[in-house]
């Protein structure tokens, strides 16, 4: 069977006690030798490994030797690390925080650079500002609303599109 | 007014949350002393309301309307009998209507007097008392007007030169000037943005000091006029103007400059007639304590503050006090039993402080639940935190998640045993500084004392890992296969091979 996180597809064959795991170019042998519902220990190509695995949604927290990696399950067509996958005219907020103002409404032309909404944080005043020239397609927001990070406040499309 | 007498206290109301929150309830505790939490909204399952005897809700979750509001809080010591009010370090710490409004309450501030945090506030104030106390300031010059006026200024002190407001702050209307060629648009921008952003266009010039470091001395003193430094904290390593890796001792400071900012530092503190747990900062250049000056003399006065530092456990372990039971127990009118030369300092300590902030996006501050949270333990190894998996991190506060602080017998072992505690520090839900504080503490830099406070914008180049490792995809895929929880999950409808439409993926 295939996972994929991210941009990386691994693919599990069953295997005597565990699995052959390929991945690019590779192929290794996996074994899990004990799991409960926050660890992993794991054998892979002989060398034990243990893992603290959170799932959150369609998100992985992997920690393994204090090193710690979020990924994202589903297809590849997500680029990897940075968070900033969104399609261009979705604006998130970079930080969670509360909106302050909302200056534009559905159906308004708006141009590159105008400031859209002002989100506040840790008493940092954040300006969301149009990517591009075009059209508030959808206002997902209020004022005095408390947004988390990377939630996605407003859609810009291109005046052809709308 | 010194007192003569040790007035007990019996009950103390904590205005605070948090890991200093807790800290201060266990050393109550410690004292036999009841304690009183104050809670907001956004804290009423929090370890810190949960932990004191009473605990009281103040408000909603927005700092004014809580940890901000003065009234609420003397109310809730009222209501609750408390007899002091111990504040913690941020929030109305370092606010002097505060002070007094507890002790016009008929209660104890634990802290300095009033007049103590107005007169270190107000920063033209503290700088002309420190000339006056001896204590060295950043050369300089202020009520300034014509350019020439500064030009002439400029030249006395020598180049590069630092153009700030008056009225400044978080290096707004601030310009380093490096030549004269450059000084009369550096003063024209600097007026407007000042004027901009404070409604004020006075400037003043002083001294630039490129590698500076920051070392701050602790001081403390009793109400009876005794006062001491309890020695150094390096604090160079800063993002956005914050710590974020403090340690003690300084690796640039030699037992004779040690001495002389010490007292320098107890200087200061006398000047504004202090008294209870303070920090005295200073700029230290240092090239020219180095190179020019094997003395020194290179370090001047930046700022006081005057409440308790969140680095203060690395000077608990190498000098083997409690600095919150004195801080308690001088308020209580007791003395400071220490002579200076009684006091010393035994190894080495570092603090990490983990914030629950994207390194690799602006030092962003992360909020969500926190899926695993599991912190290391061992010999040396001391955790101040007010997290448990499951708890929210929420945008409101400080994204402080943990202080983490070991202590060793030299900067190398401490150094090992820091990363060696990382790595077994797991959180899970929020992203963290962890890695990229693993990545500071193995840089020669950071081990041969030349990290200057500018270093982490300027020199350090860390990103994460472009691909997560191959061990992590393995450990994350086979967690899919046999976690039992997925009632979440989503499924990927078009994929012929997920393994939700295997009924048992996990064989044994």
């Amino acid at each position: 069977m295939k996972i994929t996180f991210d941009n990386s597809t691994l693919d599990l064959l069953p295997q005597g006690k565990g699995w052959s795991v390929l991945f690019e170019d590779k192929s290794l042998s996996v074994e899990l030798l004990r799991a409960d519902d926050r660890t992993l220990e794991l054998l892979i190509d002989g060398k034990r490994v243990i893992a603290y695995v959170s799932s959150d949604n369609a998100k992985r927290w992997v920690t393994i030797n204090g090193q710690t990696f979020v990924l994202t399950k589903g297809s590849g067509a997500r680029k990897s690390g940075g968070g900033h996958h969104h399609a261009a005219g979705e604006l998130t907020a970079p930080m969670p925080g509360q909106v302050r103002a909302v200056n534009v409404s559905e159906g308004d032309a708006v141009t590159k650079g105008q400031t859209l909404l002002v989100l506040e944080a840790m008493k940092m005043e954040i300006r969301i500002q149009a990517p591009m020239e075009g059209v508030v397609k959808s206002l997902l927001v209020k004022q005095g609303q408390t947004v988390e990070r990377e939630q996605i406040l407003v859609e810009i499309v291109d005046r052809l599109e709308s | 007014m010194p007192q003569t007498q040790i007035q007990p206290i019996n009950k103390i109301l904590i205005a605070n949350r948090g890991e200093i929150a807790i800290r201060i309830l266990r050393a109550c505790k410690e004292l036999g002393i009841k304690t009183v939490a104050v809670y907001s909204e956004a804290d009423k399952n929090s370890q810190h309301a949960q932990l004191a005897d009473e605990a009281i809700h103040i408000g909603a979750a927005s700092p004014q309307e809580s940890y901000l509001n003065i009234e609420k809080i003397i109310g809730a010591a009222k209501q609750t009998d408390a007899d002091a009010v111990h504040p913690g370090y941020g929030f109305l710490s370092e606010n002097a209507s505060f002070a007094l409004a507890v002790e016009s309450a008929g209660l104890k501030f634990i802290g300095p007097s009033a007049d103590s945090i107005r007169a270190m506030g107000d920063k033209a104030e503290s700088k002309i008392r420190m000339k006056k106390a001896g204590v060295p300031t950043v050369p300089g010059f202020e009520g300034l007007e014509s350019e020439s006026d500064f030009k002439k200024a400029a030249k006395e002190i020598g180049y590069p030169v630092l153009i700030k407001a008056s009225a400044g702050g978080g290096g707004k209307g601030m310009r380093i000037v490096e030549e004269e060629a450059g000084l009369g648009e550096a003063i024209q921008s600097a007026a407007r943005e000042a004027l901009n952003s404070f409604g004020d266009s006075r400037l003043l010039v002083e001294k630039y000091i490129p590698n500076a470091h920051h070392i701050e001395f602790q001081v403390f003193g009793d109400q009876h006029g005794h006062l001491v430094h309890l020695f150094e904290r390096e604090c160079s390593v800063q993002r956005r103007h914050q710590k974020i890796i403090e340690e003690t001792p300084s690796p640039l400071l030699t037992k004779e400059l040690r001495a002389k900012m010490g007292e320098a530092a107890v200087n200061a503190a006398r000047a504004v007639h202090y008294y209870n747990a303070g920090t005295i900062e200073f700029i230290f250049d240092p090239l020219r304590s180095t190179l020019r000056e094997p003395q020194g003399g290179a370090f001047y006065f930046l700022e006081m503050n005057t409440r308790l530092q969140v680095e203060h456990p690395v000077t608990e372990l190498t000098t083997g006090l409690d600095l919150v039971q004195w801080q308690i127990r001088v308020a209580a009118g007791e003395h400071f039993p220490y002579q200076q030369e009684q006091l010393t300092q035994r190894g080495h300590a570092i603090e990490c402080r983990v914030y629950a902030e994207d390194p690799a996006d602006r030092f962003l501050p992360s909020t969500g639940k926190l899926l695993q949270y599991i912190e290391p333990r061992g010999p040396g190894i001391r955790v101040d935190s007010g997290f448990r998996a499951g708890d929210e991190v929420t945008h409101f506060y400080d994204p402080l998640l943990a202080k983490l602080i070991v202590h060793a017998e030299n900067k190398e072992v401490a150094i090992q045993k820091m990363q060696a505690a990382l790595r077994e520090f797991v959180v899970h839900g929020v992203v963290t500084n962890i890695d990229f504080m693993q990545a500071v503490l193995s840089h020669p830099d950071f081990a041969n004392g030349k990290v200057s406070t500018k270093w982490v914008e300027d020199k350090f180049n860390w990103s994460p890992p472009a691909e997560p490792s191959f061990e992590s995809l393995v450990a994350a895929a086979l967690a899919d296969l046999t976690i039992a929880n997925r009632k979440s999950e989503i499924v990927n409808e078009h994929d012929p091979y997920s393994p939700w439409k295997i009924p048992n993926g996990f064989r044994n």
